[in-house]
């Protein structure tokens, strides 16, 4: 059983630990602040340094890292219809633990094209139609797409039935182009984990290279994950456990940043309660959301003019607003930080959770629910530095409960509060195929239960 | 040959299910690939569902006697969607009361229905009437 040692690189803070997969032991955890700017190299060597004193006294056998770096992984999605197959390839990027960039729907026109070639995506993800059903539109934008002689890869993820129709566009064209399963193969069925398995492969083959990461070759063995999918491996085997070490059940978590916010949800079983019906794609069992436009730094102004409302937009929030919008770098006002981390942790909340739908006719009320029901789910993690470094990080987890004013929105009743005060989650999440049994165990002890 | 897709539902807050169960037997038992969007059906939800399937027809039922109301611009509806060959069929109990078959057929026939049946219609009925349409053989 061999020692790991293991980085989270990319983000604001270079994290690192050194994993004894024999003890099920963390032999050493360090921290180093990592501007963009300077070079990621730069950050794992401080943050070997911090561990020099345990380093020099054991051999590693792997490195292992997991990377956010230069904006994370971005992808672009295209589907036909925007509740369906458009939604199914966003759910398929997020659970790669991509962001994002851009999604069009029905087909493309030309000032979208243009959009699609200024963005710098790393991949598109191309789908459209059931499988045996629409192929017109994905064609039409099969077509588009090729004309503009990618730099990027593209998935095809879409109707299997033009499925080689599509591969022989692409490939005259010289575009990079892999397939795999539809994302919905037939109507409201959302089926991603092929879809996601290719993401990470094309994450690895040439999102790293281009992203500069290739140089850092010499001192790691594997750049695994991009980093918010080795989060969701994590958390999957914190809720489910393994066959050996039970997991905590059901959970939620936050990651909150300064330009964006991650809501997770990990189910063993889909709810439907009470015999309703379901409307709609029927959502992942372990769902991440990204939220592009909740954070505490480049979109607080945005969360903010969501709050206008709210008692706490007062003369000094204005002020503070100001403060970051004319210096994203300005000085951090931790009161002020905490009530911009609830909003984000509130508005996120909401919009990941599922809805339970009225609808109203002359012959009474009727109910059905869409997206997921997470009202008994019992434990929220947080994750994070805004997090970590709030003086009052309850007052902002608190905010995922439901409101008894809106009870149609489908979030917890009473939850515990745990927060990854260590740092550890995303890099544990490297080694969830390899030592599945220790990631639970190294994880259930280094939750920090806040009360 | 390809199955041809029909796109079946109960339209508005309607909640009468076993109808619905039964054209989903019939239709598969017909040989169509059918999906069921099952009860309180928007239109929405019919033009997605059809449009991602390539569906060539879409069967709403109105069981609860607000099927004018909510059938109000389907056709309309499909046409902006560019839905323009899909076969529009409706059936249930589209009649209040005693009235009338026929004007109650004119009024669903201008919202853009091909075919309109009374209460109690067999759902065979309808297959025959597709099968035609599309010019199936048996
Ligand atoms: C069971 C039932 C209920 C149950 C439904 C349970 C369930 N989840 O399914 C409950 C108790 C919930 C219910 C509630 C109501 N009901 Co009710 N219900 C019935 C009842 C007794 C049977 C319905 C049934 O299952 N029929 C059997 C199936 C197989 O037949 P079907 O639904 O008609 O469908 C067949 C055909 O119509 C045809 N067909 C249907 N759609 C289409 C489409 C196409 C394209 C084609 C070709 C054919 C086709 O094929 C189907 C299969 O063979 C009928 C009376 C009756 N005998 O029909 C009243 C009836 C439908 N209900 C009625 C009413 C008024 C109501 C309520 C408004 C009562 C109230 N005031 O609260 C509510 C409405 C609730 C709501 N939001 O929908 C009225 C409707 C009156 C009208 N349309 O003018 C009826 C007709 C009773 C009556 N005579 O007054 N009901």
């Amino acid at each position: 059983m061999p020692t790991y040692l293991l980085f989270d690189v990319g983000s604001t803070y270079t994290k690192g630990c050194i994993v004894d997969t024999q003890k099920d032991e963390i032999l050493a955890i360090a921290n180093d602040l990592t501007t963009a700017s300077i070079d990621i190299a730069i950050g794992i060597e401080n943050v070997k340094r911090k561990m020099a004193p345990v380093l020099s006294k054991i051999s590693i056998d792997q490195t292992l890292v997991c990377s956010s770096a230069k904006g994370g992984l971005k992808m672009i999605a295209v589907g036909l219809v925007p509740d369906l197959t458009l939604k199914a390839a966003t759910l398929a990027c997020y659970s790669a633990g991509a962001k994002v960039i851009g999604s069009y729907s029905f087909e493309l026109n030309q000032s979208e094209l243009k959009e699609i070639e200024n963005a710098q995506c790393d991949i598109l993800l191309l789908s459209g139609g059931t499988d045996g059903g629409n192929y017109e539109v994905v064609i039409h934008n099969a077509k588009m797409i090729a004309s503009l002689a990618p730099k990027f890869p593209v998935i095809y993820a879409g109707n299997k039935s033009c499925q080689d129709e599509i591969v022989s566009l692409f490939r005259k064209a010289n575009v990079d182009c892999v397939c795999c399963e539809n994302v919905m193969p037939t109507y409201g069925i959302l089926q991603v984990d092929q879809c996601r398995e290719l993401i990470r492969e094309l994450f690895l083959r040439t999102i790293v290279k281009a992203k500069g990461l290739s140089e850092l070759s010499s001192i790691i063995d594997d750049i695994v994950l991009p980093t918010p999918m080795s989060v969701m491996e994590a958390l999957k085997l914190l809720s489910k456990g393994t066959s050996t070490e039970i997991g905590i059940g059901d959970l939620m978590a936050i990651d909150i940043g300064g330009a964006t916010t991650d809501v997770y949800s990990m189910n063993a079983h889909f709810v439907l309660k009470d015999n309703i019906g379901y409307k709609g794609l029927r959502e992942p069992l372990d769902k991440r959301s990204v939220e592009g436009d909740l954070g505490v730094r480049f979109s607080a102004h945005n969360v903010a003019d969501l709050k206008k409302d709210e008692p706490e937009y007062d003369h000094g929030m204005r002020d503070y607003l100001q403060q970051i919008q004319d210096n994203i770098h300005c000085d951090i006002d931790p009161d002020k930080d905490s009530v911009l981390a609830a909003w984000c942790t509130n508005i996120a909340t909401q919009r990941h959770a599922g809805r339970l739908e009225t609808s109203y006719s002359p012959m009474g009320v009727g109910y059905y629910q869409s997206g997921k029901d997470l009202r008994d789910v019992s434990v929220m993690v947080g994750i994070g530095g805004p997090l970590l470094h709030s003086k009052d990080p309850l007052s902002i987890l608190e905010m995922t409960l439901s409101d008894p004013n809106h009870p149609e929105i489908l979030l917890p009743d009473k939850l515990e509060y745990y927060l990854d005060s260590n740092y550890v989650v995303s890099c544990l999440g490297l080694l969830a195929s390899r030592h599945p049994d220790t990631v639970v165990r190294l994880l259930k002890r280094n939750m920090e239960k806040i009360i | 040959m390809e199955k041809s897709t029909v796109v079946i539902g109960v339209i508005g807050a309607d909640v009468h299910a076993v109808g619905n169960r039964i054209i989903e037997f019939a239709l598969d038992h017909a040989g169509f690939n059918v999906v069921n969007l099952g009860v309180m059906v928007s239109q929405k939800e019919f033009v997605d569902a059809a449009i991602e399937t390539n569906a060539k027809a879409i069967f709403v039922s109105s069981l609860y006697g607000q099927g004018e109301l909510d059938c109000r611009g389907f056709g309309d509806y499909c046409k902006e969607a560019g839905l323009n060959n899909v076969l529009l069929y409706v059936g249930g109990n589209l009649v209040i009361g005693k009235s009338d078959f026929e004007p109650v057929k004119e009024k669903y026939i201008t919202m853009g229905f091909d075919r309109v049946y009374p209460p109690g219609s067999d759902i065979n009925q309808g297959i025959e009437d597709l099968k035609h349409d599309l010019e199936i053989m048996d």
